[in-house]
C-alpha cells in the first residue's frame, strides 16, 4: 500500500485514497458525504477509549522569524537581523518544525555576529541601561541588570549561579584594562549566544520516562507566545507564568483572548497563514510576461490575504467562511485585475462581494491562484493538490514513476480538461486524478494570474465542470467551493495544519484523536480562527509532553 | 602583513573543555612552514537539479578520442582537463514511491537512502565532502564552503513526502544534520573576510579574541549543563550546537589582522539575477580556494526539484516541468537549452581556475571539480548512468582527457577514490560503495 506521509490513515479518510492509485476509488468521503447518514461518528468511539500521547516536541531552535520577532521585543531593535541567516527549512508545511530546524556552524557564526551588532546598538540607545555603572563597585547594576535581560531573554527566572557566571565578564574586562560597560555588554552577548536563548528549552523530569506531565507554567508561557506572536513572552505573561498560575483554565483563556488582540498576534497571519495558504510563495512566482503580472500587482495579492486573514483573527467569522467570505480588500489595481469597480485609492480598502460571487473566499484569490498555476498556464493539477493537502488532508498517492507532467498543448484547440482526460484513461493514473483534477477543473475560469475568463489561451471555451468520485457534480467555482466547505474533514484538516504549527512538530497519525477532539471542541463553540486557537491551546498535546526511551526514536 | 599568530595547543584546549578532541590545527604553525609546501589539494561540487538530456549530452566515443557534444561543447577550452563518466549508478538515491528528486539529492554526495519524512526523524547519510572537510578541514579558515542560489520558497511539501532538509541540501554533516548553504553572495563574501581587521593593533586582536573566547566558554557551560538534562532527541540537537560553539571558537584563534595575501577584491554585489548570482558565487570558490580558506566547496545551482524559470534562455515554462518532457520535441529542445547553460557555468568556473597560478601548477591542476546531477534523464526519474564531469588533475592523482564508460558502477565508488585522492583512506562509502573506481588516474 502507497501511502504519503501526510495521509491520514485513520478512520475520517474511509479508505479514499489509502487504495493507491490503481484500485477503483471506493466511494469518496472527500465531497459529498456518503447517502445513508450514520447517527454515530465512529471517530469518537475510537477516542473514547483511547489515551492521548501528547507526543514530543524536539529542542525547538528559534527560526528567523522567531529571532527576528524576539529581538524586536527584547531590544526594541527591529532591524530584522535574521534576514541574513540562511533559510530554515521546513516540514509537515512549516518552517517552525523543530525536528528540521537545525543548528549548524554557519548559523552560530551569524548568531554570535548579530549578538554583537545587537548588544552594540541597543546600548548605544539606553534601553538596556537600567541603572549605572559606578566604576568603582560595579556590580550591583551588574547584577541587576543581567539577571533581568537574561530571564526575559531566556524567558524563565534566572539561578543565582547563572547570575554570578554572567557577572564574571566585569571582572574580565577589568583585567583588560577596560571598563565596566564592556564585560557587562560582553554578558549580554553571551546570553544572547546561549542556547537558553537560541532554543525553547522544555525539561522533562526523568527525561527517558514516556508518561506524559505538564509543561511548567513558564514553558507553557513560551508555546503560548511562539505560537501566537512568533516571540517571547511579554511581562503579563511571563508575571503570570512565574506566580504559577498560567495552567489555570481561565487564566490561559485570558492570556490568549489578551494576545490575540495585541498586534503580535499578526504574527498568524505571516508566518501560520503565510505557509498555509501558500501566499510566502507569491514572493517566488514569475508569470510569464504576457499577463502583466508586476510588483504592484503582487504586493497587492499579498495584503489582499493578509487582510483578509487577519479579519478571522480578530473578528467574528467562522473559520471555514474562509472558503466563501463574501468581502475581501483591493486597491484600484486589483479591483482591476479581478473586475471589480474602482475603489479610488492605492490603498487596499475592503470591499463586499456582493454581485461577484465568483471573488468570495480563498478560491477567488489571485495570491492563491497564481502560486498554484504554472508560469505559462494554469495547473488543475496542482490547484486541486492544494485543495486536498491544505484543506481536506487528502494528499494524493505519488503517481506512477514515468508520469509526467503536462506535455505544452498539443491542439490548443482542445480545452484543458480535455487534454488531460488521458490521466483518466490511462488506469494507472485514473485513480488520482479522478479527485485531484476536477478540483482544479472547478476553477478553470481563472487564469495564471487569477483573471476571470471565458476562453483559454488556445482559445477553446473554458469548462469549469467536474465530476467527483461518487458521482457528485459541479460547475464552476461556486459550486466547487460549496462541496469542499460541506466536506466533514475540513474542520479536522484546518486543525491539523494549526496543531502542527502550534506544537513545532508534525501532527500524525497518533494525534488523530487529538485533532478529532479539538476540531470538534472549536466547532461547538463557534467554529471562529480564535476557538480554534483556544481548544488546541487547551488540548493535552499543548499543555503536556513527555520523555522518550533511552535509545531515541527507532532508526 | 602583521605578524602571524601562533596559537599553542594548550591555550585552545583551555577552551575547548573535555567533550571533544582537537585536531592539530595548521593555524598553530607557524605561517613560514605552512607556505613551503606544495598548493595544496582541492575538491568543488557543482550540483544541478532535474538531471540533464542524456542524447545531447553523452559522447559517442570512449577513451581519449571523445568528441564535445553539443551540451559540452562550452567546455572546449578546458576538453583537456576533463573527465566524462558514463555507466555510474546512484541506486540508493531511489526512493520509497515517489520523491526522486529529494530522495536522490539526499544521497547526491552521501550515497545513502533517506528516510521518508515529512520531518520526523530526517536521515541519510554523512556527505563526502563533509568527510572530507574532517579530514582536511582544520588546515584552513574553514573546514568546508556551502553555497547555492535558491532559498527555497518556503511552502509545501518539498518532494512527495521527503521532507524540504533533503531537497535543500547536499552536505549533511551527520545522518541528521544537513549543513545549510549561503545563497546571498555579499553574505558569502563578508562570511570568508569578516575575521581580518587591518586596523586592529596586536593587543587589540589578543583582547579580542580573549574576550571572544570567554563568550564561547560561557555559552559551552550552558549547554553543558542543559545537555545532562535532556532526552536523547533533543541532545543530538545540541550537539548540533556544541559542533556550532567548536567551529566558532576556532574562527575566533585564526583572528587576524590583514587579510589573507590573495589581492584585494570587491565585495560582490546581492541581485535578483540568477546568471549574476552564479557567477558571483563561482567567483566567491575561486577566491576561496586561492586564499586558502577552505580546500571544499559545494555548491548547488538549483535546489531540488527545481521550478525556475529560465526566461533569459526564452523559455515560459519551469525547470522541472520539461524535465518530465513525454518525449515531446519541444521539451527536450528546452531541456537542452539549460543544460548547456548549465554547463557554460561549469565552464567558466573550470576557466577562471585555471587562470590561477600556483606553485607547480594551476588552480585547476590542484583541485577535482565535481558536476552531476540527482539523476539523469528526468521523465524517468533515472538514477542510474548519471551525467558525470570530473575537472581537473587533483595534484597529478586524476588523468584528465577522457571519456571513461564503467557498467552500473556505483557512485559511492567515485567517492572512495576521490575520498583515497585526498588521504582519506577509505575502503567502503555510503549504502553501495565497495571499494575505488577503476581508470582515474590513467
Amino acid at each position: 500500500m502507497r501511502v504519503r506521509g501526510r495521509t491520514w490513515k485513520g478512520v475520517a479518510l474511509a479508505g479514499v485514497l489509502l487504495a493507491g492509485c490503481d484500485a477503483p476509488l471506493p466511494k469518496a468521503r472527500v465531497l459529498p458525504g456518503p447517502t445513508h447518514v450514520t447517527p454515530v461518528d465512529p471517530m469518537d468511539v475510537m477516542c473514547r477509549s483511547q489515551p492521548r500521547d501528547p507526543g514530543r516536541v524536539t529542542l525547538h531552535r528559534l527560526n528567523r522569524a522567531e529571532y527576528d520577532n524576539t529581538v524586536r521585543d527584547l531590544l526594541g531593535d527591529t532591524q530584522a537581523p535574521a534576514r541574513h541567516f540562511p533559510p530554515d527549512d521546513h516540514g509537515f508545511g512549516f518552517d517552525n518544525n523543530a525536528d528540521v530546524l537545525s543548528m549548524s556552524p554557519l548559523l552560530m557564526e551569524k548568531y554570535s555576529h548579530a549578538a554583537k551588532q545587537l548588544v552594540e546598538t541597543a546600548w548605544a540607545k539606553g534601553t538596556l541601561r537600567t541603572c549605572v555603572l559606578d566604576p568603582a563597585a560595579p556590580e550591583p547594576c551588574a547584577r541587576a541588570l543581567l539577571q533581568d535581560f537574561a530571564r526575559r531573554a531566556w524567558r524563565r527566572p534566572v539561578t543565582a549561579g547563572e547570575v554570578d557566571a554572567l557577572v564574571r565578564f566585569v571582572a574580565l574586562a577589568k583585567q583588560h584594562g577596560d571598563a565596566p560597560e564592556v564585560g557587562v555588554k560582553l554578558a549580554l552577548r553571551s546570553v544572547l549566544v546561549s542556547p537558553n536563548f537560541l532554543f525553547r528549552v522544555e525539561l522533562d523530569p526523568t527525561p527517558t520516562s514516556t508518561a506524559p506531565h505538564p509543561v511548567s507554567d513558564t514553558e507553557l508561557a513560551s508555546r503560548l507566545s511562539y505560537f501566537l506572536w512568533s516571540s517571547m513572552p511579554d511581562e503579563a505573561l511571563l508575571k503570570v507564568a512565574e506566580a504559577g498560575r498560567l495552567h489555570e483554565p481561565e487564566v490561559l483563556e485570558a492570556q490568549v483572548r489578551r494576545m490575540l488582540a495585541d498586534p503580535r498576534a499578526r504574527a498568524l497571519v505571516d508566518n501560520f497563514a503565510g505557509q498555509w495558504l501558500y501566499t510566502r510563495a507569491l514572493d517566488f512566482a514569475q508569470p510569464e510576461a504576457r499577463y502583466g503580472f508586476d510588483e504592484p500587482l503582487r504586493q497587492a495579492m499579498r495584503q489582499e490575504m493578509q487582510l483578509l486573514f487577519q479579519e478571522f483573527i480578530t473578528g467574528n467569522h467562522r473559520l471555514k467562511d474562509l472558503l466563501d467570505a463574501d468581502f475581501t480588500y483591493v486597491n484600484d489595481r486589483l479591483a482591476a485585475h479581478y473586475g471589480l469597480p474602482p475603489v479610488g485609492t492605492d490603498a487596499m480598502t475592503r470591499v463586499s462581494l456582493e454581485g461577484h460571487p465568483e471573488r468570495a473566499g480563498l478560491f477567488g484569490k489571485g495570491s492563491l491562484l497564481t502560486v498554484t498555476a504554472n508560469a505559462d498556464r494554469t495547473s488543475p493539477v496542482k490547484r486541486g493538490v492544494w485543495v486536498l493537502e491544505q484543506l481536506l488532508c487528502k494528499g494524493p498517492p505519488p503517481p506512477p514513476p514515468d508520469a509526467g507532467g503536462l506535455a505544452p498543448a498539443v491542439d490548443p484547440t482542445l480545452n484543458i480538461k480535455e487534454r488531460m482526460r488521458q490521466h483518466r484513461a490511462d488506469a494507472t493514473c485514473s485513480g488520482c486524478h479522478a479527485l485531484m483534477d476536477p478540483l482544479g477543473f472547478g476553477m478553470e475560469n481563472f487564469d495564471p494570474v487569477g483573471r476571470w475568463r471565458v476562453k483559454e489561451e488556445g482559445g477553446a471555451t473554458v469548462d469549469p465542470s467536474g465530476e467527483l468520485p461518487g458521482g457528485k457534480s459541479f460547475r464552476g467555482v461556486v459550486e466547487l467551493r460549496a462541496v469542499v466547505k460541506q466536506d466533514p474533514d475540513l474542520s479536522a484538516c484546518m486543525t491539523r495544519h494549526l496543531l502542527s504549527y502550534a506544537l513545532g512538530r508534525g501532527a500524525e497519525d497518533a494525534d488523530r484523536c487529538t485533532v478529532h477532539g479539538i476540531s470538534k471542541e472549536a466547532e461547538s463553540r463557534g467554529g471562529r480562527l480564535a476557538d480554534y486557537l483556544l481548544a488546541i491551546v487547551r488540548s493535552d498535546a499543548f499543555l503536556q509532553r513527555r520523555g522518550e526511551s533511552e535509545e531515541g526514536p527507532k532508526p | 602583513m602583521s605578524r602571524p599568530t601562533v596559537l599553542s595547543r594548550r591555550t585552545l584546549l583551555r577552551g575547548v573543555g573535555a567533550l571533544m578532541a582537537l585536531p592539530l590545527l595548521d593555524a598553530m604553525r607557524p605561517r613560514a612552514a605552512r607556505a613551503a609546501a606544495p598548493a595544496p589539494r582541492r575538491f568543488a561540487v557543482f550540483y544541478t537539479p532535474c538531471g540533464i538530456h542524456m542524447p545531447k549530452w553523452t559522447p559517442k566515443a570512449v577513451g581519449a578520442d571523445w568528441a564535445l557534444t553539443p551540451t559540452l561543447e562550452s567546455l572546449a577550452p578546458v576538453k583537456d582537463d576533463l573527465l566524462v563518466l558514463s555507466g555510474v549508478d546512484n541506486l540508493p538515491g531511489r526512493p520509497d514511491g515517489d520523491g526522486h528528486h529529494a530522495a536522490a539529492t539526499a544521497a547526491f554526495l552521501s550515497c545513502a537512502k533517506a528516510r521518508k519524512t515529512e520531518g520526523t526523524n530526517i536521515r541519510t547519510g554523512i556527505s563526502m565532502d563533509q568527510v572530507l572537510a574532517r579530514a582536511v578541514g582544520s588546515a584552513t579558515r574553514f573546514a568546508s564552503l556551502e553555497l547555492g542560489i535558491d532559498p527555497g520558497k518556503g511552502v509545501g511539501n518539498c518532494d512527495s513526502g521527503y521532507a524540504c532538509p533533503y531537497a535543500n541540501n547536499i552536505a549533511w554533516a551527520g545522518p541528521s544534520t544537513p549543513v545549510p548553504k549561503e545563497t546571498r553572495p555579499r553574505a558569502a563574501f563578508d562570511r570568508l573576510f569578516a575575521d581580518f581587521d587591518p586596523n586592529a593593533t596586536q593587543a587589540e586582536l589578543e583582547k579580542r579574541r580573549a574576550y571572544g573566547l570567554s563568550i564561547i566558554d560561557a555559552v559551552r557551560e550552558d549547554a553543558k549543563a542543559l545537555h545532562g538534562r535532556l532526552g536523547t532527541t533533543d541532545r543530538r540537537k545540541l550537539d548540533e550546537y556544541f559542533t556550532g560553539v567548536r567551529e566558532l571558537e576556532l574562527r575566533v584563534h585564526a583572528m587576524e589582522g590583514a587579510g589573507p595575501a590573495c589581492g584585494a577584491v570587491a565585495p560582490p554585489e546581492d541581485t535578483g539575477d540568477v546568471r549574476e548570482r552564479t557567477k558571483a558565487m563561482l567567483d566567491l570558490i575561486v577566491l576561496a580556494f586561492q586564499c586558502d580558506l577552505t580546500r571544499t566547496c559545494t555548491f548547488m545551482l538549483g535546489n531540488a526539484r527545481s521550478q525556475r524559470v529560465y526566461s533569459f534562455l526564452g523559455l515560459s515554462g519551469e525547470h522541472h516541468a520539461y524535465s518530465h518532457h513525454q518525449k515531446a520535441q519541444a521539451n527536450y529542445d528546452a531541456l537542452a537549452k539549460i543544460d548547456r547553460w548549465e554547463v557554460q557555468q561549469y565552464a567558466y568556473l573550470l576557466q577562471r581556475m585555471k587562470a590561477v597560478q600556483e606553485e607547480g601548477g594551476t588552480l585547476l591542476d590542484h583541485s577535482a571539480v565535481y558536476f552531476s546531477s540527482e539523476i539523469a534523464d528526468g521523465n524517468m526519474h533515472e538514477h542510474k548512468n548519471l551525467p558525470i564531469l570530473l575537472a581537473g588533475r587533483a595534484g597529478g592523482a586524476l588523468a584528465p582527457g577522457r571519456h571513461l564508460r564503467y557498467e552500473g558502477a556505483p557512485l559511492a565508488n567515485l567517492y572512495i577514490s576521490l575520498l583515497r585522492i585526498f588521504g582519506v583512506s577509505a575502503n567502503t562509502f555510503g549504502d553501495d560503495g565497495t571499494g575505488p573506481l577503476p581508470g582515474l588516474d590513467g
